[in-house]
């Protein structure tokens, strides 16, 4: 935990200096990135506490992310935050006992961009994350559900291309994340629900490393712009492992992704911006 | 060294990517896979290998040799359901599409001590008032008789306040839970709260830490409240709980703490035990498997895995039963009328 608190107050004296440092609201328009994917795909999940079996299926998901350049230096420093709900169903491989699953992620980034020339960007930088959800697995007795929750730091970076696809402009976007470290939820080994309920909480907060929590988010996506409505489509592979209390979870998706994205300016008359303003995007 | 810094962080992050994605190592679908992964649960997971003194590698050994590859899915289960029968506990099951393992030798052993139609017929004369699980009526003009034939559908508020409303100037109760197989624990703390006045220790949880036989938490104290005086009906007169050897789990667990209580005598024959909380899993043909995981013990820190002692041993006379008499539920109310005068 105290870890935890230390990075936050490395990466928060890291843009405060910034921060006082520019403004460049007047002479700068920082449009808003907002996009709305819907994600079908598979799944396959593991999760000791419920099973020793490896459960495959469908998983599906909806996403909202916004990205901006940032305020104190937006040529170079850039924002995302994203939520996604994602809910499936998976079968024992003997196709007789069925797993819902639902999971809720959060997640806030802050990346350094550096534009590579010819329409190339790498980013990278860091985030926060918040994660909850639960498996089930209803035919079980006393321990037909496993609850999972995180709250992590983590890298993430960012490669951009912008260019042409004939005469259709496109962008090419690679992102993955990572968390380093936070905090996880994992009940004890055969520990039931009933028995946190009646009040014995030791042993479920465990302090996240990539040893015991390992998230790798990939997303791949084409952004096709056709006038002002962009079309996404792309492909995400999450795997995610967790190991404590002599348990192991292990999730693996693969996802189609289909979305709208479109950039807005705010028109507040407190931030009238001049004819010759800068437009800075976060990616296109 | 400026330069190598990405790759080096590359390779950092693609090595952890490497190692931890944790694996599962998933048994095969045959036979011995089958065998031996439910093997293997029982060995990492089930609670009592020690406290029974149970051998389970010699119970490999013995059943082992017996699933030859090629063997049909109906000797399989019966071989694994004989090796499940070595635990010796009405809380595992071995689940199948066509059949679940139970052992019965915690009732089967005994004299059943109950006829439901003798008490219905004789004593109620098939009356008495029925709602929310709970049967009841008064006996000898003065006696309340409540039976609770199971915890499974839980105990509602609403019900047990009418019924002790109902209740209230008898002078003691028989609280019958013969043949009570169990159910839900949170309804032992619903009903167990009208018989207090004062917060009690009602026991101590455990649960298995990780797969070693002697893997055990620290075992956690539970505690029950007494109901609010001034909103509901509360039972401070003499009772007698009434048990046999199908009195299990729950029933179980309900009667080692309600047997604690000044006010209650534990009348009949020992409960059948089952103070094991179960947990399930499964092996890769699909079957599910049921087994204890979390020991419960009683407020003396005991465990009643075997069932639990009552202060009063009363058989049911086969005999006297013919002739209308339940000669456990006599002796009941023989005691309490003693007790009250």
């Amino acid at each position: 935990m105290k870890r935890l608190i230390h990075i936050v107050i490395a990466l928060l004296a890291a843009v405060c200096p910034a921060v006082a440092q520019t403004d460049t609201a007047a002479t700068v328009v920082r449009p808003v990135l907002a996009a709305y994917t819907l994600e079908v795909g598979s799944s396959h999940l593991c999760d000791t506490y419920l099973t020793p079996l490896h459960y495959s299926g469908w998983q599906t998901a909806l996403g909202y992310e916004r990205m901006q350049a940032m305020r104190f230096d937006p040529e170079r420093w850039i924002m995302r935050l994203g939520g996604r709900v994602q809910a499936g169903r998976a079968l024992n491989p003997a196709h007789n006992a069925a797993m819902w699953h639902f999971d809720f992620s959060l997640g806030w980034d802050m990346m350094f961009r550096h534009r590579l020339g010819n329409g190339f960007t790498l980013a990278g930088g860091g985030t926060v994350g918040a994660r909850v959800g639960a498996l089930s697995l209803m035919r079980n007795s006393n321990n037909p559900v496993s609850a999972r929750a995180a709250v992590t730091i983590g890298i993430t970076g960012m490669a951009v291309w912008n260019g042409n696809l004939g005469r259709l402009p496109l962008t090419l976007a690679y992102r993955p994340t990572l968390p380093l470290t936070g905090v996880f939820f994992a009940p004890d080994y055969n520990e039931l629900y009933y028995e946190i309920w009646l009040g014995n909480r030791s042993r479920l907060v465990h302090g996240a490393w990539p040893g015991n929590y390992f998230a790798l988010d990939n997303l791949l996506t084409a952004d096709l712009h056709f006038g002002a409505t962009t079309l996404r489509l792309g492909y995400r592979l999450n795997v995610a492992s967790t190991k404590a209390n002599n348990l192991v979870t292990r999730d693996i998706s693969h996802s189609l992704v289909i979305g709208i994205t479109g950039e807005w300016i705010s028109l507040r008359a407190r931030s009238a911006r001049t004819p010759d303003a800068k437009v800075i995007s976060a990616m296109y | 060294m400026k330069c190598k810094l990405p790759l080096i962080i590359t390779a950092l992050v693609a090595a952890l990517a490497m190692t931890s994605c944790h694996s599962v190592d998933e048994a095969p679908d045959s036979p011995e896979g089958n065998f031996d992964a439910l093997w293997n649960i029982i060995d990492r997971q089930y609670c009592f290998l020690d406290h029974k003194g149970i051998d389970w590698d010699a119970v490999y050994a013995k059943y082992r040799p017996q699933v030859k590859p090629g063997i049909n899915v109906l000797q399989l289960y019966t071989v694994c359901a004989a090796m499940l029968d070595e635990l010796q506990d009405g809380h595992v099951n071995l689940t199948t599409p066509f059949a679940t393992s139970y052992y019965k030798k915690w009732w089967s052993d005994y004299p059943q001590n109950y006829n439901e139609r003798l008490v219905d017929e004789y004593y109620l004369k098939f009356g008495g008032l029925t709602r929310g699980g709970f049967t009841y009526a008064i006996l000898n003009d003065s006696i309340a008789y409540v039976r609770y034939p199971s915890f499974a559908a839980g105990a509602s508020d609403t019900t047990l306040d009418w019924m002790l409303m109902l209740l209230r100037d008898c002078k003691g109760m028989v609280f019958d839970i013969r043949d009570n197989g169990g159910g839900s624990i949170a309804a032992v703390e619903t009903i167990v709260s009208r018989f207090i006045d004062r917060r009690i220790c009602a026991g101590y949880i455990q649960h298995k830490t990780g797969p070693g036989h002697s893997d055990f938490s620290e075992p956690y104290a539970y505690y029950f409240d007494p109901v609010d005086p001034e909103k509901h009906f509360s039972w401070l007169k003499p009772v007698v709980v009434l048990t046999n050897r199908s009195t299990f789990s729950a029933a179980n667990n309900f009667a080692s703490v309600m047997r604690l209580l000044p006010q209650v005598t534990q009348m009949g024959d020992r409960t059948g035990g089952g103070c094991g909380m179960p947990f399930s899993s499964e092996i890769p043909c699909g079957w599910s498997v049921r087994f204890s995981s979390s020991p419960v013990y009683d407020a003396e820190m005991q465990l009643t895995e075997f069932g639990v002692d009552p202060h009063i041993h009363v058989d049911l006379d086969p005999e006297k039963a013919l002739q209308g008499i339940d000669t456990m539920l006599d002796a009941a109310l023989t005691f309490l009328e003693e007790k009250s005068k």
